[in-house]
């Protein structure tokens, strides 16, 4: 490469970089604009929009249900997930190809075609819209994310490793809670970090299947319709660090981790 | 009540296919309390395949495996008093050295005072002590091999299962740990199920080898018997250097087999088949039972030749003689001081094994 495609290189990269944080950026500055409308300039700043999020007992109380919601549907998927995995680990039996299809299938099917099909099926099933259909929806949506994780891992972990275990006087169910769930670690604590911002981050399955009160995303979207404020960016900027810095504690320990195996 | 003289092992008529590939046909086998048996053999002969059914990872097709007087043939890992060192050793990497030896103990249900003092005495007696809070992944080669001894010694098997343990170890510390192995053994008293494909490995440490082929066995004997007196070309050849010589009987008497080689009359043993004459035999030869001499020898075999090509190899050099009648034949022979080139070679009959095949 020579020195002038080099220069070009990076300065494509940079504007790159900018192209896709001027927007985080602008987003959190106008959090604290002291004024109602968004917009350039900024004469004067304020932290009343933070103070304002924090004693909003709506904003609370709706991120309180979006987290439940989020650890709910996250527990489902890494359990739901990890069998489906273990099951198909390995050994080839009758089926085993419609089984994976049909577990990765969620992940590529459109949100708005899944929402819909969930609220038609809650409706058929007599379950209420609301918290549960929604955690429900999120893990069967989050399953095949899981899914593929969770194998990947599984595939490099050596069948001498259970063996052993056996060998040593475990039974099936102390071999997997003591050698094969241990090993795992890494990929579980990455896809459920994942599905968690899945699940905080979703529209459109919490939008068909909420009920009264609304996710944070949803109550976003509500906020929104009344007209743009500095108080969105307010709590969009209040998710963006605590998303980030729950992205990057998985990172780092994933690695962590994965170092030893 | 068994006794010393019973069998802690007997393997029953076992075979076992997988698809079309035959890997055991009918094996029978006793192996008595405190041998250490090495299962020799190339891949796929079927040494592995009579380790994993011993260890309970598979099952035969037909026949029993009888440990310690009870039939086990089907019963899984967990519920066998037989332990196992794996081939990548499968030290638990989310767990100390500590707590990969006592796993197995803690699944026995072993008081918490029992566990403490089996792991300080496997700890004291492998010399891992001051590796007892170490993770596997910072453990050398040779401590990770015996942390998998003593987490597989520790249950107290009656039978230890070795799958090629010291196939990741370079040549240098191998030849250490073959001999603390066998010191280990001794030690214990405890019955080896060994399994390798490295002839040396066999040799050093068995009281016993079972030379496996094509899912039989080829020989079963002590490694004196198998390196001076093999059965068949295949045991021949694949323990030690040999040579073969081969030609028609031209008589035999209770044992002692004299055989016309390119003209020459040399005598063999033959210890586990009778030839008659005009039969087509091979003996094996090993390079070093060869004797040089200046005239020919008064007793035992002796043919005139000379030397053609000589290898140094150290403490020994590697000599290709040319003998017979127009030269019509090599042997090959080790000589540990200067040979002229014109020879005598002479040997002992003893040392002629006459081959089955």
């Amino acid at each position: 490469m020579t020195r002038n495609t080099r220069i070009l290189m990076s300065i494509i990269y940079w504007a790159f970089v900018v192209y896709l944080f001027v927007p985080l950026v602008l987003m959190v500055l106008m959090g604290f604009k002291d004024s109602k409308f968004i917009g350039f300039p900024i004469k004067s700043w304020t932290l009343d929009w933070y103070i304002g999020v924090f004693r909003d007992t709506e904003v609370i109380s709706v991120f309180v249900y979006s987290t439940t919601i989020a650890v709910a549907s996250t527990a489902i998927s890494l359990t739901v997930g990890t069998w489906i995995s273990v099951l198909l680990a390995g050994r080839s039996f009758f089926g085993r190809t419609v089984i994976f299809g049909l577990t990765v299938l969620p992940a590529v099917i459109p949100g708005i075609i899944s929402a819909i099909s969930f609220r038609i099926f809650a409706r058929l099933l007599g379950i209420e819209t609301g918290m549960f259909a929604i955690i429900w929806a999120h893990a069967v949506h989050n399953v095949p994310f899981v899914a593929l994780v969770v194998m990947a891992r599984l595939a490099t972990l050596p069948a001498s490793h259970t063996e052993a275990a056996m060998d040593l006087g475990a039974d099936r169910f102390v071999s997997f809670f003591r050698i094969t769930l241990p090993y795992l670690k890494p990929a579980l604590i990455g896809a459920g970090v994942f599905c968690m911002l899945l699940s905080f981050d979703d529209f459109v399955r919490s939008f068909f299947l909420g009920g009264y009160e609304p996710t944070l995303p949803v109550l976003i979207f509500s906020k929104l319709r009344s007209g743009m404020s500095p108080e969105i960016n307010a709590i969009a900027t209040v998710v963006l660090i605590m998303t980030a810095v729950l992205g990057i504690w998985a990172e780092r320990s994933m690695r962590r981790m994965g170092k030893g195996t | 009540m068994p006794t010393t003289e019973d069998p802690i092992v007997h393997i029953d008529g076992i075979s076992k296919s997988f698809g079309k590939t035959v890997a055991l046909q009918r094996l029978d086998m006793k192996i008595r309390p405190g041998e250490f048996v090495t299962f020799l053999g190339p891949s796929g002969c079927g040494k592995s395949t009579t380790l994993r059914l011993l260890g309970g990872f598979a099952q035969p097709d037909s026949g029993r495996i009888v440990l310690g007087g009870e039939d086990v043939t089907r019963l899984p890992p967990n519920k066998r008093r037989v332990n196992m060192v794996f081939q990548d050793y499968a030290l638990f990497p989310h767990m100390t050295v500590t707590r990969n030896i006592t796993f197995g103990l803690e699944l026995k249900r072993m008081t918490r005072d029992r566990i403490a003092a089996r792991l300080d005495e496997l700890l004291s007696f492998l010399e891992l002590d001051a590796f007892r809070d170490r993770f596997p992944d910072q453990l050398s080669g040779g401590q990770r091999q015996r942390v998998a001894l003593a987490r597989a010694l520790a249950p107290d098997p009656d039978l230890l299962l070795l799958d090629e343990p010291l196939g990741a170890l370079d040549a240098r510390l191998r030849a250490q740990v073959q001999l603390e192995l066998k010191d280990i053994q001794r030690r214990t008293g405890k019955t080896f199920f060994f399994v390798t494909h490295d002839q040396d490995e066999a040799l050093t440490m068995s009281d016993r080898i079972v030379v496996m082929n094509q899912g039989r066995v080829e020989q079963d004997g002590t490694p004196e018997d198998l390196y001076l007196r093999p059965k068949s070309r295949f045991v021949a050849e694949f323990i030690g250097e040999t040579n073969l010589l081969s030609g028609p009987v031209r008589h035999a008497d209770d044992g002692r087999v004299a055989i016309d080689w390119f003209g020459m009359q040399i005598e063999g043993r033959a210890f586990d088949s009778t030839p008659r004459p005009g039969d087509m035999v091979t003996a094996a030869l090993r390079l070093e039972k060869v004797g040089f001499f200046d005239a020919r020898p008064e007793t035992g075999n002796a043919v005139q030749g000379r030397v053609v090509n000589r290898v140094f190899k150290g403490s020994r050099t590697a000599v290709d003689v040319r003998v017979g009648d127009a030269g019509a034949a090599i042997l090959k022979a080790y000589v540990d001081r200067e040979v002229p080139d014109d020879v005598w070679l002479g040997w002992d009959p003893a040392n002629l094994a006459v081959l089955q095949d």
